[in-house]
């Protein structure tokens, strides 16, 4: 069967800007310059930088000041990794202690959020007395904060004086009828509200607040969290309204929901959405919006480069005992932070170059292909595939190569080798795969090899060390020459 | 005439502020009241502060013993469902 080709939808997004254009994954490219610059060296911010930069969150502030159905107050499980999971509540001291001992010891660490365990505004003095020291005693930090938005317009001055030029508002929906959905209660005005009318005030404080940081400069991201049936389709709806506002990018993120997690939804059987469906959603408001594809959903105590966590090192015993000369440490972050700003100009000009290259040569009228990527950062293939916590997903098409998702290699918990119904790490991984064709890795061991090409997925370890872009951009010519995009998947696999 | 915080408490310090009588204190192994001071709101607020901000169902009890929020009021969760999922757990 002929697949419909695509050749501008949807890879070729609008506002991509001509000179980075032709690999099309970065949603940094259509920022204005003066946003660019302030979020180019930010992990969370920029898919470029986050190959490069790492950050840490600081959980200094337990408190909430609403419900939501996602989330289970009583969770603290060090094997977890995902939002509003912490083992270790730190006071501002630990707090300010703890990251100058992150930043002396991982130079690429350039920003600090403070994101919970509850919302950070709910928890003003804690909140505000981390960022008023580290301000002034590690001011080459960046700090950013992440928020419900329910105390968001009561923190704006606040958060302006404290030169916080970052704040994520989660807004899961702008429609009360939706919230009352996702939000049991509200504390307002020193009464526990519930329903539409909690959500309601909840709605109109994100709004009020969102507005007022955009009047105050502040560079604003909305995350929203996908659920299924809920506000899968009204997220489109948030996007629009969001941007008209001024936020400059959007993170829809998949909900994680699991019976164990003692959450509504994972107590009610809510079921969070397929890759797919999550990709499909990015896709559809990305014409409106920024989109954010790389978000690891970290825990509110996590450290290290994305999709990392180097907590451990840096447990409140282990800080104690370590004598930090932050003059010093700054002087050598610069020397650091230096270096890398000048490989990733030069790798961005490179990649224009290549880029500018693939549009001369004849396109191709082939069909898009997922593959799924082994990296550990620098934007390089360099992961053996059995030890890959983590595979970045990646689409080629005759437009080019665009970064798509991130995808857990073991789902979430890293506790046990074999999961639930008997099944092991190398099936888990495998099936987190699904919908890829290839899968590029530094190398891969005989026993995963085969359990990948029975799934259709073909393993290759023949681009170790080379750039991500152009080797995903090489196996899909290879794929295209051997014929194999004249098929679909499923076709191909069926005849292999 | 005081509320108790019992063992179910997860130390969020939500509460702690919210007290009209600075009744509320940091302690091991949770938050504590302080029945002397602690006055039920009564002449400040309807509501018990400390109990309207609580995430925690059943953690804090009134001056009969019983539990301000019961199973199910704060989650939605209804505790028939949760009991099942958690049987479901254990048994794995």
């Amino acid at each position: 069967m002929q697949l419909p080709v695509l050749n501008d939808a949807p890879a070729a997004k609008s506002g991509c800007s001509a000179s980075s254009c032709g690999t099309t994954d970065n949603q940094m490219d259509s920022l204005p310059d003066s946003i660019r610059e302030k979020v180019q060296n930010h992990p969370c911010y920029s898919e470029d930088a986050h190959h490069y930069f790492a950050r840490m969150h600081v959980a200094v502030a337990p408190a909430c000041n609403i419900q939501c159905h996602y989330c289970n107050r009583k969770y603290d499980c060090a094997n977890e990794s995902r939002p509003g999971v912490v083992s270790e509540l730190l006071t501002p001291d630990q707090a300010v202690k703890k990251t100058m001992a992150v930043a002396a010891n991982i130079p690429q660490m350039t920003v600090l959020g403070i994101a919970g365990p509850g919302d950070p505004l709910a928890n003003p003095e804690r909140t505000f007395e981390t960022f008023r020291r580290l301000s002034e005693e590690a001011p080459d930090i960046k700090l950013c904060v992440s928020t419900n938005g329910l105390a968001l317009p009561d923190a704006v001055e606040e958060l302006s004086k404290h030169n916080i030029d970052h704040v994520t508002i989660t807004i899961n929906c702008v429609d009360p009828e939706i919230g009352a959905k996702i939000y049991p209660w509200i504390f307002w005005k020193n009464k526990r509200i519930k329903g539409k009318k909690g959500a309601k005030i909840l709605i109109e404080q994100q709004q009020k607040g969102l507005e007022m940081l955009i009047a105050k400069g502040i560079l604003v991201k909305v995350n929203s969290v996908m659920i299924p049936g809920v506000n899968d389709q009204h997220l489109a709806e948030v996007s629009k309204v969001v941007k008209s506002k001024g936020a400059f990018l959007h993170n829809v993120m998949p909900l994680i929901a699991e019976a164990e997690h003692g959450t509504f939804y994972g107590v009610m059987g809510q079921r969070g959405p397929t890759p797919d469906e999550l990709q499909d959603l990015q896709d559809s408001c990305s014409g409106d919006m920024n989109m954010m594809r790389h978000c690891r959903q970290c825990r509110a105590d996590a450290v290290g480069m994305l999709g990392e966590d180097r907590g451990d090192e840096f447990t409140l015993d282990k800080i104690e005992d370590m004598e930090i000369d932050y003059q010093a440490a700054m002087e050598k972050r610069k020397v650091i932070h230096q270096a890398i700003q000048e490989e990733m100009d030069s790798k961005r000009l490179e990649k224009s170059a290549k880029a500018a290259q693939h549009k001369a040569e004849p396109k191709l009228a082939t069909r898009p292909v997922l593959m799924a990527v082994a990296t550990s950062g620098q934007g390089v293939i360099n992961v053996h595939f059995g030890h890959a916590k983590e595979f970045l997903i990646y689409e080629a098409s005759p437009d080019g190569v665009r970064f798509i998702s991130h995808r857990k290699a073991d789902q979430y918990c890293g506790g046990d080798t074999s999961c639930g119904d008997g099944e092991s790490v190398l099936q888990v991984t495998v099936r987190a795969l699904a919908g890829c064709e290839a899968v590029l890795c530094s190398k891969v061991g005989y026993e995963p090899w085969e359990m990948l090409e029975t799934a259709g997925i073909m393993p290759n370890g023949e681009h170790a060390m080379e750039p991500i872009e152009e080797a995903v951009m090489a196996v899909y010519k290879e794929m295209a020459a051997a014929g194999k995009l004249d098929t679909t998947p499923e076709a191909a696999r069926a005849s292999a | 005439m005081a509320v108790k915080i019992i063992e179910s408490c997860v130390n969020c310090f939500a509460c702690e502020p919210v007290c009209p009588s600075n009744a509320i204190y940091e302690a091991k192994p949770h938050f504590l009241v302080d029945p002397k001071k602690c006055t039920e709101c009564e002449g400040d607020f309807p509501d018990f502060q400390c109990a309207s901000i609580c995430p925690i169902e059943g953690a804090i009890l009134n001056s009969l013993g019983e539990a301000i929020n019961p199973p199910g009021s704060l989650t939605g969760i209804p505790p028939e469902k949760m009991a099942e999922a958690m049987a479901e757990l254990q048994s794995h």
